[in-house]
């Protein structure tokens, strides 16, 4: 016989960023699955990673949405001081490309095939801006992002140098459409929607994509600091079943158009359910969200994101306990207790 | 010389008011304020181009990830800013700014004390703001409030046959008997009498 360990807290705050994987944590909270954990959630929507870090860090939050990497760069204390944070789930896989101005693009394909593989588009787009006369801009969103990683990874395949061969900028993801469409940027690389968005607007096309170039790899992840987790162990397990059960609900296609509804709405995304509809059917990047593996923290990605970080000028040397500390952060220990099937349906039968 | 400590802020809010004020009293302090209120996308080329030594910026800003990734992004900008709290100990002047709302970046080199007293102007004027906000928002609530309670009565008394003060005290002993407020008993009230 289970029994329901007494929840620590009851009433959590969670941030989110309204980009199509914050989803989740909406349908957690629309479909009623942290109220079966004994959990009232106010879901608090965010205007940037720094604001949503830093209301984690100092506890106007419990939990939020969070960059793969954010919870390790938080760690170890690469854009602020230094606050152990960790992740028990994973919110979703891939979803993330580099998209190109239509102009830029219309001018790669005179040179290449669009079919062609991203080694034969990236060798002719390296080629192309001998000729261009200009260094394109290419924008993106955060620092500690798979985003950002992205791109500095294409870049240096195909020894394209920041500087000398393209400029590099940043700019928050609700103006990159704008910026693209008006001609100030040349290109941009962000989460969805934005790569779909500015398919269906014409105003680009998609590069590539993180699914080609690095095959599966963590998103955004549920992030507390450590701290919280020590002192709220059984609201951390509630709060995290639920979201999990939330995930396996996303994974089932009959609720897409339930899911869309949701997304939508002011609080969440915003947008016509129309607009997301057509965006989701376009979307050809693998954003993925339920599934173990998916949902997995993976310590093999984790150690990927350090590395990352290093190349990127991050991170001058590699930790001494590179492994103690990437599985301190990314708590693949945490997930497989918590998010075995059975556990899940005896609490919720013992709760009810 | 004396300690004269005039820096160059960057402010960057979408609130006018709010920014006029805290300008005002920067001024007063004898520093030297640039304004960045409305389009972001020039974010970039502003502190390229001012070189301020310390940019105070409302904590919702999108404009917040901007900062932070010029920092990372640039190493040929000479003077790259940091998050305040990288130089800072003082975990009470961070919670009081995050309550209010300001965040803080400081061009690297300038040493975090000579800034303190911005950022404490900082957050009195946001904290001020937001405590003239939550009072607006409480006073516009009492008002709808009023509203809903006038319109119950009104139905009451279509309903009942009954004169205004015996509308609003069968109102009140509602309110009383389900510990509510009167507002919320109005609206019910409302909902019951409109579909009957």
């Amino acid at each position: 016989m289970v029994t329901i360990d007494a929840l620590e807290k009851t009433e959590l705050q969670l941030g989110f960023v309204a980009l199509a994987d914050c989803a989740p944590l909406v349908v957690a909270r629309e479909q009623g699955f942290f109220r079966q954990q004994g959990l009232q959630v106010v879901l608090s929507k965010e205007s940037s990673w720094a604001s949503l870090r830093d209301k984690v860090s100092y506890g106007l939050l419990d939990g939020a949405q969070m960059l793969a990497p954010l919870p390790l760069a938080a760690t170890l204390g690469l854009n602020g001081k230094p606050q152990k944070m960790e992740t028990p789930l994973v919110l979703s896989q891939n979803g993330i490309a580099i998209t190109l101005s239509s102009a830029l693009q219309r001018r790669l394909n005179m040179a290449c095939e669009p079919g062609e593989d991203q080694h034969a588009q990236g060798k002719a787009f390296k080629a192309m801006l001998a000729e261009l006369g200009y260094r394109p801009i290419i924008a993106t969103v955060y620092p500690f992002s798979n985003h950002y990683y992205l791109l500095r990874f294409w870049l240096a395949q195909h020894q394209i140098e920041i500087g000398r061969d393209v400029e590099l900028i940043a700019a928050p993801p609700g103006k990159m459409l704008s910026l693209l469409q008006r001609g100030d940027i040349d290109g941009y690389c962000v989460g969805e929607p934005w790569n779909s968005l500015a398919v269906q607007e014409g105003a680009g096309e998609l590069l590539v994509s993180s699914y080609t170039l690095w095959g599966a790899h963590m998103e955004k992840v549920l992030g507390v600091t450590s701290e919280w987790a020590r002192r709220h162990p059984n609201t951390y397990r509630a709060m995290t079943q639920a979201i999990y059960q939330a995930c396996q609900w996303i994974g089932l296609p009959e609720h897409r158009d339930t899911l869309l509804n949701w997304l939508a709405l002011p609080p969440y995304l915003d947008a016509s359910p129309q607009q997301l509809r057509s965006v989701a059917l376009l979307s050809t990047l693998e954003q993925r969200f339920s599934g173990r593996e998916v949902n997995r923290p993976s310590l093999q990605h984790g150690e990927f994101l350090l590395q990352q970080m290093m190349r990127c000028q991050q991170l001058s040397a590699l930790p001494a306990d590179a492994q103690a500390l990437v599985s301190s952060v990314y708590r693949e220990d945490l997930f497989t207790p918590w998010c075995e099937p059975a556990v899940i349906d005896q609490r919720l039968r013992a709760a009810q | 010389m004396g300690k004269r400590v005039n820096l160059r802020v960057l402010l960057v809010d979408g609130d006018a008011q709010r920014i006029r004020q805290l300008t005002l009293a920067l001024h007063q302090q004898g520093h030297r304020v640039i304004c960045h209120t409305a389009d972001i996308a020039s974010l970039n080329q502003q502190v390229a181009k001012e070189q301020p030594d310390i940019v105070i910026i409302d904590m919702d800003s999108p404009d917040r990830d901007t900062l932070e990734s010029m920092a990372m992004m640039s190493r040929e900008n000479p003077r790259p800013i940091v998050f305040f709290a990288e130089q800072q100990n003082d975990h009470q002047t961070m919670a009081a700014a995050i309550n209010a709302g300001v965040s803080a970046y400081i061009a690297d080199g300038v040493q975090p004390d000579r800034v303190t007293a911005i950022i404490d102007t900082a957050i009195a004027h946001f904290s001020a703001h937001a405590a003239l906000r939550e009072e607006l928002a409480e006073i516009k609530g009492q008002l709808a409030g009023r509203k809903v309670v006038e319109q119950a009565k009104g139905l009451l008394m279509k309903h009942q046959g009954c004169d205004e003060a015996a509308a609003f005290k069968t109102l009140r002993k509602l309110a009383m008997d389900r510990g509510q407020k009167l507002p919320d008993v109005a609206a019910s009230v409302i909902d019951i009498l409109k579909t009957t």
